[in-house]
């Protein structure tokens, strides 16, 4: 079943390789896949060393971030009030675009972990709270029937019925989270950072050296892949049932 | 039949905003017996029994259930409920949807004796599908889930809202036929909105027959004489000629009304 994909990814690759050969593109302005292959076999200590505080900030701020997400849509879906005073500055507040934060953040962190994780989260956050809300309130005029038949208190709809009902929203916004929250972490270590992927991106840039900036890229999107990988994992596992 | 009501409705009206969903109605159902609510759209029968059940509140009237309130003999657990959809949960498997109501709205605390979730399965007719998922069921079967889960809590009344409308005629009849069989078992009352004039000629002890505009009773037609002990067969003349009488009835509920 994924060989197909696997096909289709040879074929470009090949294409590519083709391309770079056949028209004589220099090195420098477009590397072929076999150098970009061997670019990573030769750097594969420098990409290690910076692969980890690049996965480190994705993960801690997917964690972080959905986390927020995931706990501002259970109280949204609790009271009206604080769902009204708060909900549109959560909209505003996702308007400014992440890279304009990141210098913000950088001044408040410095150039620490910290202001990456920040961004991770924020970028994870809000995707998560408006799917996670939208899980939340999908359950029937009839469950809740069901429920108020039932003298269930408030908990209980959450945890009988709300919940596992939310669960392939949270699903859908995890899996944009788990690539965002890598995309997040590089573009604020564009901003300002010592070590990560995105940093290594920047300098090989600036060094020309294409076949390196290649590699990070492809090690960055080897990160996002196998976090996007896991989440759906996790799904299979966890949400088994279908809906009638 | 003891003279002790399970349900005593008393010169009810409710109405939305303007719109009147019925008005002054009166009905007292003793405990054991088997109440068909029938009448056209819009004369209020769903919203009677919501009533009942205290999913919606009156706008003037009195409701006892077994003398206390509808929310009491909610919060007593008196009543189940079967809407028209199973309005089972999906992530959970026949057996846990049916053992659901023991586990919310604090039943261990009313210190009252549940049935056993497998056995009721077998009485709906779905011995060995306990560990089947409701997307693994036909309508007619999620149904009958449904109906067991209403009975998990041992109720007094049944209130049961079109639980067989969107299924066709043949797993309707045979639904009816266990239905029966479960409310003898039971002694169960039990008050069931229905359109169908032959679901209602062939279940009723006691068939309400409703109109609308406003939402009223036309006529209360009591079974007992031509339905000995309930029981009937439903292709015999003595069912046609109940159907028919019914029909007859619901006829002039529909010219009566101030019809659009």
């Amino acid at each position: 079943m994924w060989l197909w994909p696997l096909v289709g990814f040879a074929s470009l690759i090949l294409l590519w390789q083709v391309v770079i050969v056949g028209f004589g593109v220099r090195p420098f302005i477009a590397p072929d896949p076999l150098t970009v292959g061997s670019a990573i076999w030769e750097n594969r200590w420098l990409l290690w060393d910076n692969l980890w505080p690049t996965a480190a900030e994705a993960i801690g701020g997917f964690f972080i971030g959905n986390t927020v997400g995931f706990l501002l849509a259970t109280l949204f879906v609790h009271s009206r009030r604080i769902r009204s005073l708060y909900f549109p500055i959560v909209v505003l507040f996702n308007t400014i675009p992440i890279i304009a934060l990141s210098p913000v953040l950088i001044l408040i962190f410095g150039l620490t972990m910290s202001s990456k994780v920040a961004i991770a989260a924020i970028i994870c956050m809000f995707p998560t709270l408006v799917n996670t809300l939208r899980g939340l309130e999908a359950v029937s005029h009839s469950e809740m029937e069901l429920m108020r038949i039932l003298s269930a208190s408030r908990p209980e709809v959450f945890f009988r019925l709300r919940l596992p009902r939310s669960l392939p929203f949270v699903f859908t916004a995890l899996k944009i989270a788990a690539t965002s929250s890598v995309i997040g972490a590089i573009v604020s270590e564009w901003v300002g950072a010592e070590r990560g992927i995105g940093m290594l991106i920047i300098q090989s840039t600036f060094d020309y050296r294409t076949e390196l900036l290649y590699a990070s890229i492809a090690v960055s999107s080897a990160l996002a892949l196998s976090m996007f990988g896991l989440v759906t994992l996790l799904e299979r596992y966890i949400v088994r049932w279908r809906d009638n | 039949m003891g003279a002790e009501l399970a349900i005593k409705v008393a010169d009810l009206s409710k109405s939305f905003g303007v719109v009147v969903a019925f008005e002054n109605i009166s009905l007292a159902i003793p405990r054991g017996r088997f109440v068909v609510l029938i009448g056209p759209s819009g004369c209020g029968k769903s919203t009677l029994l919501r009533n009942i059940a205290d999913l919606v509140e009156s706008s003037s009237g009195d409701i006892e259930v077994f003398g206390s309130s509808p929310g009491a003999s909610r919060r007593h657990r008196r009543f189940s409920f079967v809407f028209q959809e199973a309005t089972l949960l999906p992530w959970r498997t026949a057996w846990q949807n049916v053992a659901l109501p023991l586990q919310v709205g604090g039943w261990p605390r009313l210190n009252r004796e549940s049935r056993d979730p497998v056995q009721l399965l077998e009485l709906v007719g779905l011995k060995g599908r306990e560990g089947a998922y409701p997307w693994q069921l036909s309508g007619g079967q999620k149904q009958r889930v449904a109906i067991a889960r209403a009975l998990v809590t041992q109720p007094d009344i049944l209130l049961m809202d079109e639980p067989f409308g969107a299924l066709d005629e043949i797993t309707r009849d045979s639904l009816n036929d266990e239905l029966l069989k479960i409310w003898r078992q039971t002694g169960t009352t039990i008050v069931f909105v229905t359109h169908s004039l032959s679901e209602a000629a062939f279940l009723g002890q006691t068939i309400v027959v409703m109109g609308a505009h406003p939402g009223r009773i036309v006529k209360e037609i009591n079974l007992d004489a031509k339905k000995p002990g309930n029981a009937i067969d439903r292709k015999s003349s003595a069912c046609f000629e109940i159907s028919a009488d019914l029909r007859t009835v619901l006829e002039q509920a529909y010219s009566s009304g101030k019809r659009p």
